[in-house]
């Protein structure tokens, strides 16, 4: 059920009786550009700290204990080339509780998103200070987890120079450095005054009640047009390496395909599949010949990113078997595109992608996901499983005729 | 069939006790798509000390068998499971604990063919030296793949502090060289000794049908046939039950940049019964809750005192034959965070006394958080932990702790907190 509340902002409401918890999210959507991504990851932040009612997060906390341990937690994320932050919320239902809680957290997130600690035209000054270091040690601290270092290092490989892919979702250490508590009130307003919004309630909810709850935030007519969020960038004629040495255990192996298949474009579904027999499920190529005949890896599985034009690969390997993995990743995708693939893997494979679509609507995290992206980009997944099913052999192999090998990337302990 | 009515949550458990022993339990979910389904057998990796299945003399089976075992079960002479589920259209795992060992599988359809596949490859043990020597190579790369992750680490240096000579102190998953020396016999003789259906539970949750699939899991069991029950003879004892061995430091480093530290706490308290059991973890969850979470006097002022940040977390585990909690950060003051929880832990009850107030808020939250997990069929299954808590499912948790009461919390803070059960462990960055 679709309401419109201001020019660009709409709710979306979805009753379920499925689910013990309510959700809500709202998502605001921006594309990025070079200096938005720090900005507003540290505007989460503050948002999700402080209000002017309560003015310390332990205030805040406490309200949302006596709300039943409601969480409200902002975040940001991105859909191929748009930069999103996202308020998420999940509360027990009315039913458990015997009082009005849903009234209760829709007034909080009004608190939230319309009251933040800002004064003069500044956000609270320690506050900012704190929020602004802590970011900063959290990026820094990306440094420790190799398999997520190892990932991002390849995307910085693989994306083009002047690409503003190159700069994560929750942004750079270096650009912290410009922003202040008053240049935030300004990404603040830019975000709440101009973003594309959309909110979703999902749960035991009645509609009419959900929509006057949310009909009170005080959201603006905006121009509600985003661009298309697909990613593309012209391949390299040589494919790029990079190798970097850490006192690391287990060597990490990734590497960068351009495919340019996008989200719900002639090749989408063909594109999920040829995943799914690479190395996105357990019947895939690099998991039944990397890790279980060659025994050369526990994880080596592949990503594809269909608002970005990529697939990736991702192993945790010997360093000196280097070679040997890069050929035989490379053998899988050869015998893919040469249709060296059986019909009983092949179906193999689309039973688990229809498996785990329907599993997913069992998870209201993913639901809300789900309905995110169909409202900002249309078309509905209603037939994924016709669509799964009807992907042919040849398509497969059309597909993996298009993937291309870009990127290396080696995080090694063994010089 | 028994049946457990949760009138307040609309929700059914069924109960039955198979003539082998296996228990079995479904809880029916209404609007899901998906059933999941988990069969477990209480062996984990600390069972490394006992008398196989009709034999006399003990043994002591090499570190990591239990998970070794867990990857193995799946190869079969001719097939793999994992492929049975493929075909199938179920997605299927498994894992192993320090007490537990799970195989599961998650479906949309063909529910009665993926029970089966599951109960029989379980039940169906094939090892061979080719399959075991290949199965060390993938498993030493796992291994090494939780070696350069700086959590677990963490994790694991805490427990060799709290617990220097127990089982406990070593990877779940053994070490590069204790894994080379398991052999197909020493698998088959901790199979055999544990693997007894007596010995296992199955729990089904989500979109089933409760008479239909009790039938089909008894007609799969009546197929079979299966040596004489016999109870597990493990050797396990703590090395000090009065932890009066704990390593009060030690410290590591890294390739990180981001210095982080853990505090634990060994409780020593021993349990004649399951639910008191249960009701001592949920009143300690509590108690940290009052003491440590983020609407507490304590948390803002460490945090706006930069002792801690967002990465601070803290954890208890009850466990069969021990239980501990543990607290951690990424922080650059490394001295001050230890201080800082000991000291808070050590005045554990005028801590209790000044939230007060905030009590009934704390519960509420918790109360909420577990109403939070009835929304996942995997999590209700998972979180059940068999005898451990007398077989308590989380409809029967949700109902033990709206009964504890804040003087609950004094009892259980004296127990708990003893200065020799305290330790800390630093993970540090190697260029510092």
């Amino acid at each position: 059920m679709d309401f419109n509340l201001a020019r660009g902002v709409d709710l979306h409401i979805i009753p379920t009786k499925q689910f013990k918890m309510n959700h809500v999210l709202i998502d605001f959507a921006t594309p990025q550009t070079p200096t938005n991504a720090t900005a507003r990851n540290l505007l989460a932040n503050l948002l999700e700290t402080s209000t002017h009612r309560y003015p310390t997060q332990t205030a805040l906390a406490r309200q949302l204990a006596t709300l039943y341990g409601a969480y409200v937690n902002l975040f940001v994320n991105r859909l191929g080339t748009l930069h999103t932050v996202r308020l998420h919320a999940s509360f027990v239902n009315n039913n458990f509780v015997h009082e009005d809680l849903f009234a209760q957290v829709g007034e909080l997130i009004n608190e939230i998103l319309f009251h933040p600690l800002v004064d003069d035209g500044e956000f609270d000054g320690p506050t900012f200070r704190l929020q602004a270091n802590n970011l900063k040690s959290a990026i820094k601290s990306l440094y420790d987890e190799k398999q997520f270092l190892a990932n991002q290092r390849l995307m910085d490989l693989y994306y083009q120079q002047d690409s503003v892919m190159r700069i994560p979702s929750f942004g750079r250490i270096n650009d912290l450095a410009d922003l202040t508590a008053s240049s935030l009130v300004e990404t603040y307003r830019s975000m709440i005054d101009r973003d594309k919004v959309d909110i979703f309630v999902l749960g035991d909810v009645d509609p009419q009640a959900a929509q006057q709850v949310f009909a009170r935030l005080p959201f603006a007519d905006r121009d509600a047009a985003l661009p298309a969020p697909f990613y593309q960038q012209p391949a390299y004629e040589l494919v790029q390496h990079r190798t970097d040495y850490q006192q690391v255990s287990q060597a990490k192996f990734n590497l960068a395909y351009r495919l340019p298949v996008y989200y719900h474009d002639a090749n989408y579904y063909a594109g999920l599949v040829f995943n799914g027999l690479f190395g996105g499920t357990p019947y895939s190529k690099l998991f039944t010949n990397v890790r279980e005949k060659a025994s050369l890896a526990y994880y080596a599985s592949s990503r594809f990113l269909p608002f970005n034009g990529l697939v990736s690969v991702q192993t945790g390997i010997k360093a000196s078997d280097r070679d040997q993995v890069r050929d035989l990743v490379q053998a899988q995708l050869a015998a893919i595109q040469a249709g060296d693939f059986s019909t009983a893997t092949l179906q193999e494979v689309q039973d688990s992608l229809i498996n785990q679509y329907r599993a997913g609507h069992d998870i209201a995290g993913n639901v809300l996901e789900q309905q995110l992206v169909t409202s900002l980009f249309g078309q509905a997944n209603q037939d994924f499983v016709t669509q799964i099913k009807a992907v042919t052999k040849d398509d497969i192999i059309r597909v993996a005729k298009m993937t291309k090998l870009q990127a290396v990337y080696l995080l090694s302990g063994e010089k | 069939m028994d049946k457990q009515v949760y009138q307040e949550f609309n929700q059914t458990i069924y109960r039955q006790q198979l003539a082998n022993g296996l228990k079995v339990q479904l809880l029916p979910m209404a609007g899901y798509h998906k059933t999941y389904a988990i069969l477990t057998t209480d062996f984990g990796s600390i069972d490394n000390h006992f008398i196989p299945y009709q034999q006399d003399e003990a043994i002591k089976v090499p570190d990591g068998v239990a998970h070794f075992l867990e990857h193995k079960m799946f190869e079969k002479e001719d097939h793999d499971a994992f492929d049975l589920f493929g075909k199938l259209g179920a997605d299927s795992n498994a894992f192993t604990s320090f007490t537990q060992t799970s195989y599961l599988f998650s479906t949309t359809s063909n529910l009665h063919a993926n029970l089966d596949v599951l109960l029989d490859f379980v039940q169906d043990p094939y090892f061979t030296a080719q399959t075991v020597k290949k199965e060390q190579g993938i498993i030493g790369q796992e291994i090494q793949m939780y070696d350069d992750d700086p959590g677990w680490r963490l994790y694991l240096g805490i427990l060799g502090n709290l617990y220097p000579k127990d089982p406990m102190r070593i990877d779940i998953a053994g070490t590069v060289d204790s894994i080379s020396q398991i052999t197909p016999e020493i698998l088959m003789a901790s199979y055999q000794t544990f693997y007894q259906p007596s010995n296992m539970n199955l729990f089904l949750v989500g979109q089933l049908d409760p008479e239909e699939t009790m039938a089909w899991i008894e007609q799969n069991q009546a197929q079979k046939t299966f040596p004489p029950a016999e109870v597990p003879r493990r050797l396990f004892s703590l090395n000090d039950p009065t932890a009066h061995d704990v390593i009060p430091f030690r410290s590591l480093t890294m390739d990180i940049v981001r210095p982080k530290v853990v505090v634990g706490l060994r409780g020593t308290k021993h349990f004649d019964d399951g639910r008191q059991r249960l009701h001592y973890k949920l009143a300690i969850d509590l108690l940290l809750d009052v003491l440590f979470d983020d609407t507490s006097d304590n948390y803002l002022r460490l945090y706006n005192n930069e002792t801690l940040d967002d990465s601070f977390s803290y954890n208890f585990e009850m466990q069969r034959g021990f239980h501990f909690a543990y607290f951690s950060s990424d922080t650059n003051q490394l001295e001050r965070f230890a201080d800082e929880v000991i000291a808070i832990l050590e005045s554990a009850d005028q801590q209790i006394e000044a939230a007060r107030t905030r009590f009934e808020g704390i519960k509420n939250a918790e109360l909420g958080r577990l109403i939070g997990l009835l929304d996942s069929p995997e999590a209700i299954a998972n979180r059940y932990a068999g005898d451990l808590f007398a077989g308590a499912s989380l409809m029967d948790e949700i109902q033990l702790l709206k009964s504890i009461t804040i003087d609950d919390l004094y009892q259980v803070a004296n127990e708990f907190i003893t200065s020799q059960g305290i330790s800390v462990y630093q993970v540090v960055p190697q260029h510092q």
